[in-house]
């Protein structure tokens, strides 16, 4: 992806996707191979429709009340693993499609290991209640105590959340700033640069479980770590 | 800044169970939202205090930079009390440059635990954050940590320059734990 393909995603203003799942980078034109002659271009073939669909867009399709199109898009981006997975696995779920369930599930499964996924799940939920089992068996994955006090810290009870808060300020101020900042927007408080990669890489998943529907990735992740049935481990 | 306006280094003498205390009062009352009690362990007046009973959580006003206008008398008083509570100023370096030289000096620098034991001593990361300023230098050793870098510095006093020379002596003369900072 070009520069300006990045700028314009930034911005809101369309352009390619970026992959999640790949570091690489094509070159910029013009650099490294000289100047290129237009008319010795090869044709360009077909581009196929899933090239620069992102989870992004299977969220705005839901949104949009158009599941089988968001389905559609999540097969079409999913390489069985990741965010991309999980949410195609909920997909099917939703839709009672038992036999795609089945066949996500040991990828699912594989992601359901640690605590991320529980934590990001948790904090989807938002309900202490709920978030609870979620947030236990995050603790003996042994969570580090700032994804836990994050977690706590989005919750919708305010006694739970300012425990979160204080917690976190005090086992990781920049990143406590951040989420007071970003998640609770509360006034006048900043983001801090060290935090925001950490933010970015953690709330990216949260938020997109939040948006599809965290009741029905929290399901589908029990599932994938108490079936052992069509969850074989890799 | 002038050279006169740049900050210098200090070291405290560090009572770091005094400091482990304080820091579990801190959170305690913030954990409880306790606000009288905070304002009181702070030291506040009746301004400032009224001013931290203000919004839904006390720890809000401690969320903020230090550069909010509302929120810095807060931060200096937290800053004061936690000091009252568990430091003890040894020594202020004359030296704005004594910084630069202790990260950069080629000599400190070829001794990696010599250099390690320093970066230690200047890396906020290992204080409570109520102690880290922005933009400030501040870190802390445990006293076997700074008679290891003690013992480390003493032979090489005469290849080092005046600075870091009387940095070497004050820190021995500073018993126990030792806390640097320039901005406290």
């Amino acid at each position: 992806m070009g520069f300006f393909d990045k700028a314009k995603q930034l911005f809101g203003l369309g352009g390619a996707a970026p992959d999640e799942d790949d570091a690489g980078e094509a070159p910029a034109p013009g650099k490294g191979g000289g100047k290129r002659d237009r008319k010795d271009r090869p044709p360009l073939h077909d581009v196929p429709a899933s090239h620069g669909r992102t989870v992004e867009d299977a969220l705005a399709a839901r949104e949009a009340g158009d599941r089988g199109e968001a389905r559609k898009i999540l097969a079409e981006i999913d390489r069985g693993k990741g965010l991309r997975v999980v949410l195609r696995a909920a997909a099917a779920l939703e839709d009672g499609d038992e036999d795609e369930v089945k066949r996500l599930l040991p990828a699912v499964a594989v992601e359901a290991e640690g605590w991320k996924l529980l934590l990001q799940v948790g904090g989807a939920l938002g309900d202490p209640a709920r978030a609870a089992p979620y947030v236990e068996r995050a603790v003996e994955e042994k969570a580090p105590a700032w994804a836990i006090a994050w977690t706590r810290a989005v919750s919708k009870d305010e006694a739970e959340r300012r425990e979160g808060l204080v917690e976190l300020l005090f086992s990781d101020a920049p990143l406590a700033r951040t989420v007071a900042a970003r998640d609770l927007a509360v006034p006048v408080v900043v983001p801090e640069a060290d935090a925001t990669e950490r933010y970015a890489a953690f709330a990216h998943g949260r938020d997109s479980i939040r948006r599809f529907g965290a009741e029905t990735v929290a399901t589908l992740l029990m599932r994938a770590r108490t079936n052992p049935s069509g969850a074989a481990r890799r | 800044m002038s050279r006169e306006g740049r900050p210098k280094l200090s070291l405290y003498a560090l009572d770091r169970p005094a400091l482990q205390a304080f820091s579990r009062d801190l959170k305690a009352l913030f954990l409880a939202d306790d606000r009288p009690a905070l304002a009181a362990l702070l030291g506040l007046g009746p301004d400032f205090a009224r001013r931290l009973a203000e919004g839904p959580r006390a720890v809000d006003w401690f969320l903020r930079p230090e550069a909010d206008p509302e929120a810095g008398p807060l931060f200096a008083s937290l800053r004061r009390t936690a000091k009252k509570r568990a430091l003890a100023p040894a020594w202020s370096s004359d030296e704005p440059s004594l910084e630069g030289r202790l990260r950069h000096f080629e000599l400190l620098r070829e001794d990696t635990a010599l250099a390690s034991l320093l970066d230690k001593l200047l890396d906020a990361n290992r204080l409570p954050w109520f102690l880290v300023r922005p933009g400030a230098t501040s870190g802390w050793l445990p006293e076997a940590k700074v008679e290891e870098l003690c013992r480390a510095l003493r032979p090489l006093e005469a290849s080092l320059p005046p600075e870091i020379v009387a940095f070497s002596r004050a820190l021995r003369e500073t018993e126990g734990d030792v806390l640097a900072h320039d901005l406290l």
